[in-house]
């Protein structure tokens, strides 16, 4: 009998990977590309790698994990703290609940399920943004950036998966 | 709990904020080279061609520009005499620092931009911020080595402004868009798209007559306008030292002659 395979490369740099390259993408958010002051053609690389690796290796994106990277970003984002952490606390919970139902299927099954998730997250955080100031915030910027980023899946994830074969 | 104390405006928060972009901006000083060389060379790449007329264009402009000099440096210096005449404190405002714009933040909520001058080169919280064609925005939060400045198209931005060709004031109100919407403006002005908007003043953030924005568009009930700071392709920017009520030392008092109190004394 073989030796069952651990379900996750625990320690070391392997074990790490999901959530440095995760981190890096937060700081790749961060630079001043396109339209410069107006960020949201930036896609939001974070949530994509979140969904990614929760999709092909969960047990290396803990929960603790998707808390302190929502909290990173916020900071360095400088949104209200606390919005970011919910929207990958929520996208975790999300994967782990539906994830027995798309695992395995075909890469477009996985964009489209990406782009319905962030949707309703980027609606979440419109309706938070708009408790949080008291104000109706405008929809326009938010429906771009959720475009961009629901766009931004395929090629992102298919980098994602290139790495994730040399270094896992 | 982290909403609930932004939501109530507490310091801890933004001071957290200010530590943490001085965490984060070596990583993106490092991942902005390899981009400022590629544009810098598609940028070149793009010149070459316009170069001989662009080059040409730029003589004609020297010139005229040579003759405004002339005429500035005379309007300086008459402006400065009738100054020390009248006692007016002077109204320039000195830079604390000039920084390069590091990070962008804010996403699709907010309008914010991270450049690299903190405490340490003189940056303080609610400072303007100014590129070479007009005003940006204001410094919000401040970290040693790095500051987060809020551009004039957020959300939460609110600039008392005059329209320079009436004087009459007014509130430039950002809408976390490309433009600004002119608020507060008495009814019976009458706007004309291309009239210029200055700072007035008021609030104490920004100095007086710093360009702002241009009306772009005059609608039923809504005044559009066009910010005049190249926000799209900032790079280097200048935050302004600016006090609401300038230092006792600042005020141009005309030096008496200490003979003249001398021979006051003298003759009483």
């Amino acid at each position: 009998m073989s030796p069952r395979r651990p379900a996750i490369t625990s320690f070391g740099f392997a074990g790490l990977f999901p959530v440095l390259i995760t981190l890096f993408m937060a700081a790749l958010m961060l630079l001043p590309l396109g339209t410069g002051a107006a960020n949201i053609a930036m896609p939001h690389l974070v949530l994509i790698s979140v969904f990614y690796w929760l999709s092909s290796r969960a047990l290396l994106m803990p929960y603790g994990a998707c808390a302190a990277l929502g909290f990173i970003l916020d900071l360095w984002l400088d949104v209200p703290m606390g919005l970011n952490m919910v929207l990958l606390l929520l996208t975790r919970l999300f994967v782990l609940n539906q994830l027995k139902h798309y695992k395995g299927r075909s890469r477009i099954v996985h964009w489209a399920i990406f782009t319905v998730l962030s949707l309703g997250l980027y609606l979440l955080a419109w309706l938070i943004m708009s408790i949080v100031y008291g104000t109706l915030w405008p929809i326009q910027p938010i429906a771009v950036q959720w475009g961009v980023t629901a766009f931004s899946y395929a090629p992102v994830a298919f980098v994602l998966g290139r790495m994730r074969r040399v270094v896992l | 709990m982290f909403l609930g104390l932004e939501a109530t405006g507490q310091a801890i928060p933004r001071q957290v904020r200010a530590y943490s972009n001085d965490v984060v901006s070596p990583i993106l000083r490092v991942l902005d080279q390899p981009i400022r060389a590629v544009q810098a060379g598609l940028e070149r790449i793009a010149g070459v061609g316009d170069i001989y007329a662009e080059n040409e264009t730029l003589r004609d402009e020297n010139d005229r520009l040579r003759q405004w000099r002339e005429a500035a440096m005379q309007l300086a210096r008459e402006n400065e005499r009738l100054r020390l005449m009248l006692k007016v404190p002077g109204r320039e405002v000195p830079p604390a620092a000039t920084a390069r714009v590091i990070g962008v933040g804010g996403g699709a909520f907010e309008r914010n931009v991270l450049i690299s001058a903190g405490t340490s080169d003189g940056v303080r919280r609610n400072l303007p911020v100014v590129d070479e064609t007009g005003v940006i925005g204001r410094t919000i939060q401040v970290g040693r080595w790095t500051s987060r400045v809020l551009l004039v198209t957020d959300l939460n931005s609110r600039i008392p402004v005059r329209l320079e060709r009436t004087g009459d004031l007014a509130i430039a109100e950002g809408q976390n868009e490309a433009f600004l919407m002119l608020r507060f403006l008495p009814e019976e002005v009458v706007v004309k798209e291309g009239d210029r908007i200055l700072t007035s003043g008021h609030g104490s953030v920004f100095p007086p007559d710093l360009p702002v924005a241009r009306v772009s568009e005059v609608g039923e009930g809504y005044i559009r306008l066009e910010p005049l700071g190249i926000l799209g392709k900032l790079d280097y920017v200048r935050v302004l030292d600016y006090h609401a009520v300038p230092d006792e030392d600042a005020i141009a008092i005309p030096d008496v002659p200490e003979t003249t109190e001398e021979a006051a004394e003298d003759g009483q």
